[in-house]
Formats: C-alpha cells, structure tokens, sequence
C-alpha cells in the first residue's frame, strides 16, 4: 500500500528525518510511535507531500505519491484548526470539496456520520459554538468524510474523554475491517496494543523498531508469569520452593492474591500449574507480555544510553 | 487551479459575510458622494446666498436713481437686492444697526456707465460662483441702461453683438496646462484608491494568514491543496472581496452622480435651467462650478476606468504578494510588524510620488515612478488623467507590463516563502530567516 523508501530531510543543520525507510500493507493499522521531536510529524507531513524530502521516495500503491494521490488520503494533523466563524456543515463541504467531492456528496456524507455518532443537531452550529471535544470530533468526521483509503492520524486521540476514545477506536476497527490502511500516530501505548497490527518506534530521526505489536512484546518478554489464586500466601511460596521465584506479590483481599513468579532452571509454565495445583484454589494464571509503553521505554532508554556511551 | 477556486469563494464569502465589509461597502460611497456634493455646493468658499443693499442715489431726472430700483427681471434665488436712493458711507454700513442685516453695499453713481467701476463692499469675502454671478448680473444691468440712454438698438440685438473675450494664459512650458490642471487631482484620487483599496485588503491577507498559520488550519488545507494553490486562493478570494466593494462603490456613486446631475445640478448641462428670462443670457456652464464641470464634462471616464481596473487588478496582486508572504512567514500573528510597517510606508511614498508627478509631470524621477511598480499605479492614473502627449501612449502599456512582470515575480517569491514558512512557528522574522526560508528546504 505505502512504501516509505529512505526518506531524509534536514531543517538546515538539524536532521528530522535520518534515512527512514518502512511499508504499511493494506488493510493494517500502523502505530507511528516516538517520543516528542522524534521526526513522526515531519514524517507524516512529508507523506501528504506538505513538506518535500531532502532525499528518498513515497510509493502509494506501486505509483510514486503525486498530488492527486491526497484525494484518496485523509490526514488528521496533531494540532488541528477549524475556521471559528463557520458552521459545521460549511467545514465539511470546504474540505470535502477540497478533496474532490461534489456539494451534495458532502452533505450525504456528513448527514451518515452525524447520525452514527449522534451529533445531528450540530450541524448548524459555528465551531466556536463547539467544546474542544464536540470541535474534535468535527474534524475527525472531515478528515473521513471522502472515505480515504489511506487514512493518517496524527494524535487522533488527544482530548477526548474515554468514552469518545472507545468511540473512535471502534470506528477505526470497522474501517480497518473495511479494508482501510491507518497510520496512526499516538502517545497512547493502551490504544496501540488494542488496535494497531505493526508499529514502527522512531527516536531521534531513525527508526529503530519495526514489527508486529505481538512479535515485539514476543521477543521483549522476560518468562514471567503471573498466578491469580486464593488460599495460604506461605503455602504457596513454600510450594514453589527452588523451582519458581517469586517477584512481586498483590494482596487482593482476605486470603485472595496475584503473584508474579519467574521460572527456574528448566521449569516451565506447566511445572508451575503442577506444583502449586493443591496448595491453593488457582482462579487464573497467564504470561506477563511487556506492554507496549514498556517497549517503548526500554527501546528509548537503551538507544539514549548508546549515544551518551559514544 | 479548481482548489484555489474554492478556497477564493470560502474567502469572498467570508469577507462579504463580515460586518466591516458591509459597513464599507455601504457608508463609503455615500461618505463619497456627500463630499461630492458638499464640493459641487461649495465649490467655493463663502455664503452662499447674498443679500445686498445698492446704494443708487436719486438723480435729477431719475428719483429711483440710475437702476430704476431693479436689477433682475426675475428673483434670483441666491441674491437678494434691496435699493436705497441715498449716499450711505462705508463706516455707517458696517456699523449701523439697520445695514447689519446686509452681506454687502453695491455703490452706484451716474459715472459707472462711463468709467465702469463699481465697487463692491463686503462683510465676508464672496465665493468665485457669488463675484462672478454679482458681476454678470450687475453689468447686464447697465447694459440694458446703456442701450437705452445711448444707442438706438434693441438690448436683443446688442446682446448678440456682444461677446466676452476669453483671456486664456498658459505657461510656454507647458502649453497644455497639464501641471496645473484639476484633472490631475482626479488622476491622484483614482490612485489614492487604489492604495487604500491595497492597504485595506492587504492587511486582510495579512490577518487572514496569520489566523490560519496560528489556528493551524493551514495544515489541515495543506493536506488537500498545494501551498501554492492555498496563497493564491487566498489573494483571489480577498481580492475579489475588493473588486465587489469597488464595483458596489462604482455603482453608488455612479447612481449618486446621475440624480446629483439630473436633480440637483441641472444648470450645468442646461443653461435655461438658470432663473433668467432668456436662455441666451444665462451664465456659461464653466462658471458655475470647476468640480461638477470637472467630473461630468472634462475627463475621460471611461478611459480612465479601463485603466484603473487594470492598474487595480494587477498592483493589488503586486502587493498582496508581500503581505501573504509576510503573514506566512512570522513566528506568530504579532510578529511581522517590522516588515508591515517598511510596506505601510512605501504605499505612503506611492501617494506622495502621485502628488510629486502632478508638481513635476515632465521629471526623470516621475518618469522612473511611472515604471516603479511600487509607485506606478498612482503615477500612471495622474499622468492618465494629464494626458500622455501624442507619440507617447505606449508608456502607459510599458508600465503596466512592467507591473504585471513584477507582480509574477514577486507571486513566485511570495509562494516560495509561503510554501517554507506556514508550518513554521515561534521564531522572530528577520532577513536571516526570510533569506532561509526564500532558499529551497
């Protein structure tokens, strides 16, 4: 769908974008993860073509990424604006004609998402009418309103409270099961594990980590696991005896525990279920994977600990 | 192209949407045509209607004295006559409290028809219109005794011989009169509106791109349409907000000047409408008013419209092009102001050079302001309204060429600059970063 092939940009003597090269298939939704100032804007904007790359190409469908291209890519900035003074309709017809719909399409369209997310009698109504939240989510229907193949997200998510999140995180799985590409860029690591396929980490203008969410938290995973059980905590610990270690202990109530345990030798997680199996009553046990802010973290920490070495 | 097209009817919609537009739109031309008014009323300076006490004393065989008591066979609206047949001195007409009443004395005596000197005494001094109207009417007046008392002709018949002179003087250098001629002022008012029809808008454009830089809808626009198409929309969208306010301003004032002339200023084109009993003795057109006569009869209008829209259209996008690339490229909607002020000065300076053109029409330095594209449309409407000599028309042409050229250039500039700097913010602008930002990122 998108191939993004060693792509560099410098803002004089300071280097955004270091010889980034990545794909995003069809039909995925793909997490552009960074901390702040890491290059996922100037990324994102160097693929709706708003800022030209130093060196490198766009590939949108095997074709090199043209202007007419954008008619078919929705993109939702980080820091976005309406005008004040129009209504919510307006908007919508400005920008959806801008992206090459008919007057009457738009209001079709625009009729469908108000009504899916309940927000009819907004319709009329100026931006500067709007809570931030109601004005957000204005902007997010126009971004979608041309139904765009290839839809990119900058923060989609910031500012809306948690029922809104949900909202637009379902609304994103239905696309995506519509056959819809995302690329979607967020600080929001709870988001990225629910609803994103692959994520790329970039940090200081270079990617460095790419891959299935899944695959990622596979290969960062310390052979933890964690056992929800109820019963005698010293009957437990004597039962693990010098096969298991236990790291972490949470008191859920009278006699009612969460345990994290890390495997001995050989042990595996089987052994663990056998040995504990008859000493207390097992209510659930499964494997810690890391979350994704834990990635995150560990990746940052490690690559700024390289370049303070070097 | 289609893209800047919508983005030029989202900006002409939201510009005549606006309380200001409207405002100007409706206010302006009647703000304009009650100056014209006021001008075409008083033209001149002074009172504009008279009343004056003729000092004509009996005479031997005339009690009523020399004038019989009359001077016009019907009332004159703006001249009251009253006669008195006594000496009066010119301390107890400014004194008395009977004569307080009187605007002037008009001394008659039996020598006039000989000397022909009469003197006029005035509390505030008479507007051209009022001396000449007096003077007319006075000498009509002794016309008509002349006749009677000394020739053996009808007044008719010696009205048709007597014609005045036309006494015209004009400076060798410049035979055309061109310098001093009132024409010029209108040259200089149709390029005072375009200025401040470019200052206005301009600083729109301004405004307008720094909102959508700083409220960051500029990134939304840009994901659809290229930062060239965006500027561009923009210019053309505010600056046919322009051209409908000009046109509504033409419009009005157009309307407005059509019933000044058919209901309040007849007299101009219709000498019979003057209240005299014989058209014949009305007084010429050129005498009642130079403004009105000016604006209806002596310029070219039309011509000169052309031109204007012309010179309008094409300095506008001249200057629009450095107010948007000023908006698109400061740090925030504040900063900006050290290059704003540098332009709100040279459209000054394009004034002062439309005043300097019509001082020294023939100069090197107006003709190099005539091609400056920062002056030119000023210049070239005061030398339009001069008249170029013959032979000379094609200055006109080369001057707008030279202004179409540069406002190419300076759009291309202007869209580099746009381009490179709408997404940039927080910084303070200064020709470093303008230098930067003018070479490719």
């Amino acid at each position: 769908m998108l191939e993004i092939q060693n792509i560099s940009k410098s803002f004089y003597r300071k280097v955004a974008i270091d010889n980034i090269s990545m794909s995003v298939n069809s039909g995925e939704i793909f997490g552009l993860l960074g901390p702040n100032g890491a290059g996922k804007t100037t990324l994102i904007r160097i693929i709706n073509r708003i800022i030209e790359p130093d060196r490198g190409s766009i590939k949108l469908n095997g074709e090199l990424m043209r202007q007419h291209h954008l008619a078919s890519v929705g993109y939702l900035p980080e820091e976005r604006g309406l005008y004040r003074s129009m209504t919510v309709e307006e908007h919508a017809i400005l920008l959806g004609r801008l992206r090459g719909l008919e007057k009457r399409e738009v209001k079709t369209k625009l009729d469908e998402w108000l009504e899916k997310f309940e927000i009819q009698e907004w319709k009329k109504k100026r931006i500067e009418q709007l809570s931030k939240g109601m004005a957000q989510k204005v902007q997010f229907i126009c971004t979608v309103l041309h139904d765009p193949n290839l839809l990119i997200l900058d923060e989609p998510l910031s500012g809306f409270d948690p029922v809104n999140v949900d909202l637009i995180n379902r609304e994103l799985m239905a696309m995506k099961a519509e056959g819809k590409t995302i690329i979607l860029s967020t600080h929001n690591m709870k988001s990225v594990e629910e609803i994103c396929d692959r994520v790329a980490l970039i940090h200081q203008a270079q990617k460095i980590l790419e891959g299935k969410v899944s695959d990622l938290q596979e290969a960062a995973k310390k052979g933890e696991y964690a056992v929800k059980f109820q019963g005698n905590m010293i009957a437990f610990v004597n039962a693990l005896w010098t096969g298991f270690e236990m790291i972490e202990k949470e008191v859920l109530g009278a006699d009612r525990f969460v345990a994290k345990l890390k495997m001995r030798g050989e042990n595996n997680f089987e052994d663990l279920l056998k040995t504990i199996m008859g000493q207390v009553k097992i209510e659930a046990a499964w494997e810690i994977l890391p979350s994704m802010q834990d990635i995150f973290v560990q990746e940052v920490q490690s690559k700024n600990n390289m370049v303070h070495e070097e | 192209m289609k893209n800047s097209w919508i983005i030029a009817l989202r900006e002409l919609k939201e510009r005549i949407g606006s309380r200001t537009f409207l405002i100007t739109a409706i206010l302006g031309p009647f703000v304009i045509l009650s100056f014209l008014y006021l001008l075409f009323t008083y033209g001149g300076e002074g009172k504009q209607s008279w009343n004056v006490l003729v000092v004509d004393p009996k005479l031997p065989n005339c009690p009523a004295g020399l004038f019989g008591n009359k001077i016009m066979p019907s009332e004159d609206k703006t001249i009251t006559y009253q006669f008195l047949n006594r000496y009066v001195e010119v301390e107890e007409f400014r004194d008395a409290p009977e004569f307080q009443n009187y605007d002037a004395l008009i001394e008659i005596n039996e020598k006039v028809l000989s000397n022909k000197i009469c003197f006029v005494f005035f509390r505030e001094k008479p507007s051209i219109k009022m001396q000449t109207r007096i003077h007319y009417q006075i000498e009509r007046r002794l016309d008509e005794i002349m006749v009677q008392q000394k020739m053996n002709i009808s007044i008719a018949e010696f009205r048709k011989i007597k014609q005045p002179l036309n006494l015209t003087y004009r400076d060798v250098y410049d035979p055309y009169d061109t310098s001093s001629d009132m024409r010029s002022w209108v040259g200089m008012f149709f390029g005072v509106v375009i200025i401040v029809f470019i200052f206005l808008f301009g600083m729109t454009i301004l405004r307008s791109v720094s909102y959508e830089k700083s409220s960051r809808i500029a990134e939304v626009l840009l994901a659809s349409v290229d930062s060239k198409s965006l500027m561009l929309g923009k210019i053309i969208g505010i600056g046919l907000a322009a051209f409908l306010q000009f046109a509504i301003w033409f419009t009005v004032i157009g309307i407005g000047l059509y019933f000044m002339r058919e209901f309040f200023f007849p007299d101009i084109f219709d000498p019979s409408n003057f209240q005299f009993s014989n058209a014949n003795e009305a007084l010429p057109a050129v005498e009642y008013n130079a403004f009105v006569d000016l604006v209806f009869e002596r310029l070219n209008l039309l011509n000169m419209l052309g031109f204007f829209l012309m010179f309008f259209i094409f300095s506008y996008l001249f200057y629009a092009a450095f107010f948007a690339a000023i908006g698109a490229t400061a740090g925030s909607e504040n900063d900006g102001q050290q290059f704003v002020l540098p332009l709100i000065m040279l459209l000054c300076f394009s004034v002062y050079s439309g005043y300097y053109a019509m001082q020294y029409p023939m100069s090197t330095f107006t003709d190099f302001l005539h091609y400056f594209p920062f002056t030119a449309p000023v210049v070239v409407m005061v030398k339009l309204a001069q008249g170029y000599e013959p032979g000379h028309g094609y200055e006109l042409y080369l001057s707008l060429l030279t202004l179409i050229l540069s406002g190419i250039i300076m759009l291309l500039i202007a869209g580099r600059l746009y381009k490179n700097g709408i997404l940039q913010h927080g910084h303070r602008l200064n020709f470093i970063k303008l230098f930067r930002l003018l070479k490719k990122q």
